[in-house]
């Protein structure tokens, strides 16, 4: 473990099908973009380390594997999360219109009280838009949740929206420093044995 | 509803229970186009956990409410329709009952059915042990801190379980925690059973040059385990010997005047034992002349077994337990964070990584079979989708594939109550073996507490499961009445046991051992629900028994490439994305309708 990393964030990306939040991964783990990018197949989570404040971070943020399709993300998915960023299209208004609905997946599924969130308007490279600026915010102050617009192509907004997004996580109490002792991830190669010699262990 | 599905896949699976999820996982992993669907609005089928709501309603729900037979669906020629589901494999006898009120009445607190509570004032007058008063209202607006197991499971810590998740490189998607304490119940009281060093290690009876000279003898047990293992009675001696060497070490006795037969342990295959292929591993244990304690921690904790038990299940079991001390915590199980229903969304979401569709609460019409009795596809909705291979849970499957399958049934009890079985300082997440019967039956008892993310703060989560003999309430009688505080309160006794706030009883089915390939069509393969196990091993060797049927040859769950592997959008650096994985790309985006003209609005919540 590094140890200059003041903490391992889990950050989620939700959103209806096609709104970019592949892309939006993308843009801000690899500067890349991919004009082609067609349905998200492969991509799980990337990971990357974030400067905030003067505080190093590794973000590990989650794609939605294409379960949101069907509306079918498991709950496992949301475990943990410390921050949510849900993404619309600004040039299609029914994405907007679902942001409700992914907030209520949040609420159901989140385990963390306080998550942050942070609403996204990707795509505004695009000329026809259907959702304005100022719809967005409203949306944002009525839930309470971060805004910024974005665009995964020309890269706009994208860092500020992670860069914002852990800023909040790190200045909330009790939302990262709690680290539950004694979880178990069964692939960690040098697991700490803190009790010592605890069993038979040594013996094989 | 005007979403579209693909209508090809390699392979569809219905249900979502582990079985179902680990072949949908090992199936997109290979690069098989999988759809995954379910009538179902949750994940885990028979394996799910659910919160206090929805358990609430658990028995209320239909299951097979999506799967009527769609009418006007066009078939080719010699295709019929066969309705989805039986009503064979159902949970039976449920049965749920609250102990506490519904709420407090603001001055005057009400008996509710004559039981408990008028305690708060006294409590606070005495200013001691404030004990919470919990009514249902409170537990309920804490529902969703609830993640309740319909079939609770540990796992060996060195199983084919926790390999599987390492190997398949699928162990990131969960996390878990140690079981911190195995018990016994012995002489009418509740005792723990050492099975780790510290344990031994702590005990002040033992000098430090015993303890050495102990450790030196089981090292070299352990050692040559694997080897004399197989020479199968002389193993049944070591295995057991090396048990004991442990259990006397931990109660300061001297392991040879214990064992007299341990110090020939070089020897050991000069021991002359009787054949005990046809006898118990009680028999066994009593021929050894050992005292009734140490017969009774190994009989049934350290070998789950009861006085039935064959004798080479016995030693087979103390082997897994052995095996799998000393990796993770102070026990040899894990158990999920945030329950069992977490252990087939792991495998669920690894399939949708690697493409595979996913879509619950769906309207199922009908399975498609031609006139040779094979598998063609299934309808949905409007929609007929074709795949060349079937999975499914046995709940799903027609009836008729199941007609000549057996059912045997595990009693359940699910108890929510309001401290632990054997109280302590820290939390502990506790595994009980409560032998009933005099030893006839095994109960398995899982206590879990807030820590592993399935119950609000102050509140325990206590399992029981055993085999069915009558109906589950009698079957657990025995245990429940030695653990909890009787119903009838003594108001004379302060009883210091935990009360049982909520109660839940019910009858599941258990098909792990049953032959599911009998009526089944060649190309539709029946996933076995969950078992009377503490672990889901022979679930996995189920899951890969059906894969090797369908892809004989090729490799069951290859090891995931890391996130940091996987590089998207540089065709240049490919060697560790599968070609065909990418491809699936293409043709999912091809086969796809126009993204806008999907409305998943229409379907409804995952719950």
């Amino acid at each position: 473990m590094d140890e200059d990393i003041l903490t391992t964030l889990k950050i989620l990306i939700i959103g209806e099908s096609g709104v970019g939040k592949s892309s939006l991964l993308l843009r801000f783990t690899e500067d890349n973009f991919d004009p082609e990018q067609t349905l998200t197949i492969g991509v799980d989570f990337k990971t990357k380390r974030l400067s905030v404040d003067g505080n190093t971070v590794k973000l590990a943020i989650w794609d939605t594997a294409g379960q949101e399709r069907f509306r079918t993300l498991t709950p496992s998915y949301y475990r943990d999360a410390q921050g949510a960023i849900l993404v619309y299209d600004v040039s299609n208004y029914n994405t907007f219109s679902k942001l409700e609905t992914w907030l209520n997946e949040l609420e159901i599924y989140s385990t963390k009280r306080n998550i942050i969130k942070m609403v996204v308007g990707n795509k505004i490279d695009v000329e026809q838009r259907e959702v304005t600026r100022e719809q967005g915010l409203q949306f944002a102050r009525r839930h309470q949740t971060l805004f910024i617009e974005a665009s995964a192509k020309t890269r706009d907004g994208v860092q500020s929206a992670f860069e914002e997004l852990v800023h909040k996580i790190i200045q909330t109490p009790g939302l990262w420093e709690t680290y539950r002792d004694g979880n178990i991830h069964v692939n960690d190669k040098d697991h700490p044995q803190k009790s010592g010699c605890s069993s038979y262990c040594s013996l094989a | 509803m005007d979403y579209e599905l693909p209508t090809e896949f390699d392979i569809i699976i219905v249900g979502t229970g582990i079985v179902e999820s680990i072949l949908s996982a090992a199936a997109s992993r290979i690069g098989k186009t999988v759809l995954h669907i379910d009538s179902q609005d949750y994940y885990g089928g028979f394996w799910a956990s659910f919160n206090l709501e929805q358990i609430d309603k658990l028995c209320e729900r239909n299951r097979n409410a999506n799967i009527d037979l769609a009418s006007d669906v066009q078939l080719n020629e010699g295709e019929r329709l066969i309705k989805i589901g039986n009503n064979n494999f159902d949970l039976k006898n449920a049965s749920q009952k609250w102990n506490i009120p519904e709420k407090l009445e603001s001055k005057n607190i009400e008996n509710v059915d004559g039981d408990k509570c008028d305690s708060t004032e006294n409590e606070a007058d005495n200013g001691v042990g404030v004990e919470e008063v919990w009514t249902q209202e409170k537990l309920l607006q804490d529902s969703r801190k609830f993640n309740i197991d319909i079939a609770p499971k540990l796992q060996f810590a060195r199983g084919d379980f926790v390999e599987l998740l390492i190997s398949s490189n699928i162990a990131r998607y969960s996390e878990y925690r140690s079981v911190s304490r195995v018990l016994t119940w012995l002489n009418g009281e509740l005792e723990v059973v050492p099975c780790s060093r510290s344990d031994v290690f702590s005990n002040p009876k033992v000098s430090v040059i015993e303890k050495r000279m102990l450790m030196k003898l089981l090292s070299a047990c352990m050692d040559s385990e694997e080897n004399e293992f197989k020479a199968s009675r002389s193993g049944t001696d070591f295995v057991v010997y090396k048990m004991f060497a442990s259990l006397c070490y931990c109660n300061g006795f001297n392991v040879d005047e214990v064992v007299p037969w341990g110090q020939n342990w070089k020897n050991y295959s000069n021991i002359k034992t009787q054949n005990y292929e046809n006898k118990t591993f009680h028999a066994y244990l009593k021929d050894k002349k050992l005292t009734d304690n140490v017969i009774h921690y190994v009989l049934y904790a350290i070998a789950m077994s009861t006085i039935d038990t064959p004798c080479s299940e016995g030693v087979e079991n103390i082997k897994r337990f052995l095996n799998s001390l000393g990796r993770f915590g102070k026990t040899p199980f894990l158990y999920s964070m945030y329950g069992s229903g977490e252990l087939s969304q792991a495998f669920c979401r690894l399939s949708a990584v690697f493409g595979g569709v996913y879509a619950l609460n769906q309207n199922l019409g009908g399975f498609i079979f031609d006139a040779e009795n094979k598998f063609k596809g299934l309808v949905c909705g409007k929609q007929v989708i074709r795949a060349s291979n079937l999975v499914m849970g046995i709940e799903k499957s027609p009836e008729d594939f199941v007609k000549s399958v057996e059912v045997s049934y595990i009693s359940r009890g699910i108890f929510i109550t309001n401290g632990s079985v054997r109280d302590s300082e820290k939390e502990h997440l506790t595994l009980l073996f409560y032998p009933l019967k005099g030893g006839k039956q095994l109960c398995n008892v899982i206590e879990l507490g807030t820590l592993t993310g399935t119950c609000p703060k102050g509140i325990y989560i206590v399992h029981m499961f055993t085999k069915q003999i009558n109906t589950p309430k009698e079957d657990l009688e025995e245990c429940v009445s030695k653990l909890f505080q009787s119903e009838k309160e003594d108001s004379d006794v302060k009883d210091a046991r935990p009360q049982v706030l909520w109660s839940f009883y019910y009858s599941a089915p258990d098909t792990n051992t049953a032959n599911l390939r009998k009526d089944a069509p060649e190309n539709a393969f029946l996933c076995p629900g969950p078992d009377c196990d503490l672990d889901i091993d022979f679930s996995i060797k189920k899951a890969k028994e059906i894969f090797n049927s369908m892809y004989p040859d090729v490799e069951f769950l290859p090891r995931a490439p890391d996130p940091e592997e996987i590089i998207i959008g540089d065709d240049s650096d490919e060697q560790d994305r599968e070609k065909d994985v990418e491809g699936k790309a293409e043709e999912l985006k091809q086969e796809q309708v126009e993204e806008t003209e999907i409305d998943k609005n229409a379907q409804g919540d995952v719950k």
